[in-house]
């Protein structure tokens, strides 16, 4: 499967919450280990103030603390997201599950619950959060949906569309836990909540995308899961932040329901050919 | 790497509540048929508004099976999309569409996905099939299979702006050499969790659907799926004419507001300046804009704004119209079921009126096409497209 390439990003921060706790230092070294036999790793509470989030759900808040997280390990106040300089991308496979399940069976949601079920609804508090008014792109699916987010936001910044990139995914799992019982000899446990958010800046390097339907022998995947549980969406982005802090090559590879995308990412200029 | 390579669009294929075929639907639009009815499908008798776009059969029946042995497709919007693609193969000359499987995309956006499928499984039909058809990437991924796309394969939810912003997707996967062929577009259904999320916030009109006109009063919604066949031009295949060009796209966000659009426009603004940048195309080329047009007091509003402020002095001169009084608001498919609407205009030379004008608001300042189709060849049309979360996305295109 031919690869097309890119000028690739700088990743300049990884923002993490996760059920695991805050930030990279809190990944398991062993998911199953770790979670003692819990089917889902729920993200603790956030405390974000104001009166403009009173009717946020849940993935909203988790969104825009990885969004601060990301913005404190960059050293970076907000401001510099603010406006049409900082492009945002979000993916995820079913963070909008909660929401349309409280919308349909009426639990607990007021009739202004509706706008809350698009899966618009997460970057848009982000982008009212800091003010981003750039490019918005929301693609759905798991790990490949945001191995084509971050290969987007590559292309975004290669061309000066955008001066900085948000790559933000998010997956809650706890309103939908019974669902997930269900399809459990599909979805490996523990469903671990996380959000996370890579923060790009123009690089040097040159970034290869490809999505295909693979051959079963073919089919590869996040060695990640193993360590840090099911996160579908986030898992590309927890394992951008562990791979870059341990000084690992940033190359990933995502299966979702018969589709894989892979990105292989050099951050330095490469030699002819080798991409 | 992106650049400004035309894309062109060599075939389509529709369903809508005016017509399952580009003939059809194109007669009805110039002919002024509007698809609204009383929903029939599933309850509504509760609700404030119980009308919409709907379709009342899907007229085109190939297999609704994803390959030769799998169980029939129930999902509603797998259908459309079945549907819709049924007829865009027949206009691109059958299956295969390319000779490696691999190097065909898919790029579908829609802002409900298979929720329908989720109001099932929680009604009590827990099958693993129907909670898996829950998720929003269910129905791509049904379309890709009766494909027999293995490329990429892609769902974007910018809400209501979906169906552009895919479009604007594949081509960028179509210049930087990802995929040969892209099919893209966009599909949403009618169904009762989002009437009764469009009811409860009293978007829905009792009125008529009033794009620009000093009455309106709010929007209905419809369903449809709209796909377009994508390839880079230097690919696209001899013989008979494409339908046209894609030139440019841009999304963006307000970073404004949950569910209304930002009151300056400025994330609208910022798209299809963005979109005409990409195209390389000044105000003074714009012959024509297909816009959002939702009939809502304050969407109008700000698009007629954004409009005057990008366009100036001509924009009392392009002709404007909007199909959604016709279609209802078909979310996902509108923008896709928009840009096809504008390279036929191109193509017979007329332009669709906006139906149910009767008292034009003169504070928009646009010439909005109103009582009667206008004969005139937009080669350059500008769509503008919006939705919650401050969605914003603007293409430009190119008729053939």
């Amino acid at each position: 499967m031919s690869a097309a390439s890119v000028r690739a990003p700088r990743l300049r921060a990884v923002g993490l919450h996760s059920g695991w706790g805050r930030g990279l230092g809190a990944v398991p070294e062993s998911a199953r280990v770790a979670a003692s036999g819990r089917a889902v790793i729920r993200s603790q509470p956030l405390a974000l103030s104001g009166d403009r989030f009173r009717r946020a759900t849940r993935e909203c808040l988790l969104a825009v603390a990885a969004v601060e997280d990301a913005l404190e390990e960059a050293r970076l106040p907000r401001a510099v997201l603010s406006g049409a300089g900082t492009a945002l991308l979000y993916a995820t496979a079913s963070a909008y599950g909660s929401s349309n399940r409280a919308f349909i069976e009426g639990t607990g949601v007021s009739t202004l619950h509706f706008p809350y079920t698009a899966p618009s609804a997460v970057p848009a508090e982000v982008a009212i959060e800091f003010g981003i008014t750039g490019a918005y792109l929301i693609f759905l699916g798991g790990a490949p949906a945001t191995l084509s987010a971050l290969w987007y936001a590559a292309t975004l910044l290669a061309s000066s569309e955008c001066a900085r990139a948000l790559v933000l995914a998010v997956e809650t799992f706890e309103e939908c836990a019974d669902l997930y019982a269900q399809g459990r000899w599909l979805v490996p446990r523990p469903l671990v909540e996380t959000a996370a958010c890579a923060l790009l800046e123009p690089g040097e390097g040159e970034l290869s995308y490809a999505e295909h339907r693979p051959t079963h022998a073919a089919r590869r995947d996040l060695p990640l899961r193993e360590r840090f549980g099911e996160a579908f969406s986030c898992l590309p982005l927890v394992e951008l932040g562990l791979a870059s802090a341990e000084g690992r090559d940033l190359s990933l590879t995502g299966t979702w329901r018969g589709s894989q995308a892979s990105l292989r990412w050099l951050e330095t200029p490469s030699q002819s050919g080798q991409v | 790497m992106a650049s400004r390579e035309r894309i062109a669009i060599v075939a389509a294929g529709v369903v809508t509540p005016i017509g399952q075929d580009l003939d059809a639907y194109w007669s009805a639009l110039v002919t002024g048929v509007s698809g609204i009815s009383r929903i029939e499908r599933f309850p509504v008798g509760d609700l404030r508004v119980a009308r919409g776009g709907e379709i009342k059969k899907i007229v085109r029946s190939p297999s609704f099976k994803r390959g030769p042995r799998s169980e029939e497709i129930d999902c509603r919007a797998s259908r459309l999309l079945i549907s819709a693609a049924d007829e865009l193969v027949a206009r691109a000359g059958g299956l295969p569409l390319h000779p490696d499987p691999r190097r065909v995309a898919v790029v579908i956006g829609t802002a409900l996905g298979g929720v329908e499928e989720g109001e099932r499984a929680l009604a009590g039909d827990r099958r693993p099939s129907r909670l898996a058809g829950a998720l929003y990437d269910s129905p791509t991924r049904n379309v890709a299979r009766w494909l027999g796309a293995e490329g990429a394969t892609l769902t974007v939810s910018t809400a209501c702006a979906s169906g552009a912003t895919a479009l604007g997707v594949a081509a960028r996967l179509l210049r930087s050499g990802i995929a040969d062929l892209a099919v893209a577009g966009g599909c949403d259904i009618l169904c009762r969790f989002v009437m009764k999320g469009f009811d409860v916030l009293r978007s829905l009109t009792r009125d008529e659907v009033r794009p620009f006109d000093r009455r309106r009063s709010g929007l209905l919604l419809g369903e449809g799926a709209a796909l377009v066949l994508m390839t880079r031009e230097r690919d696209a295949p001899a013989g008979p004419e494409p339908l046209g060009y894609l030139l440019g796209h841009a999304s963006t966000s307000d970073g404004s507001h949950i569910s209304a659009p930002d009151p300056t426009g400025r994330g609208l603004e910022g798209a299809i300046r963005g979109a005409m940048r990409e195209a390389g195309v000044g105000a003074r080329e714009i012959d024509f804009v297909s816009a959002h047009g939702t009939g809502t007091p304050l969407n109008d509003q700000v698009e007629a704004q954004v409009l005057n402020r990008v366009l100036g002095r001509r924009a009392r001169e392009v002709p404007v119209n909007s199909i959604k009084a016709h279609l209802g608001h078909t979310m996902g498919a509108a923008a896709t079921l928009e840009a096809i609407m504008s390279l036929l205009a191109w193509r017979h030379g007329q332009i669709p009126h906006t139906l149910n004008v009767e008292e034009p608001d003169t504070e928009c300042g646009l010439d909005v096409v109103i009582a009667a189709p206008r004969s005139c060849r937009p080669r350059i049309t500008l769509s503008s497209s919006a939705g919650f979360g401050g969605c914003n996305a603007a293409l430009v295109l190119e008729g053939a």
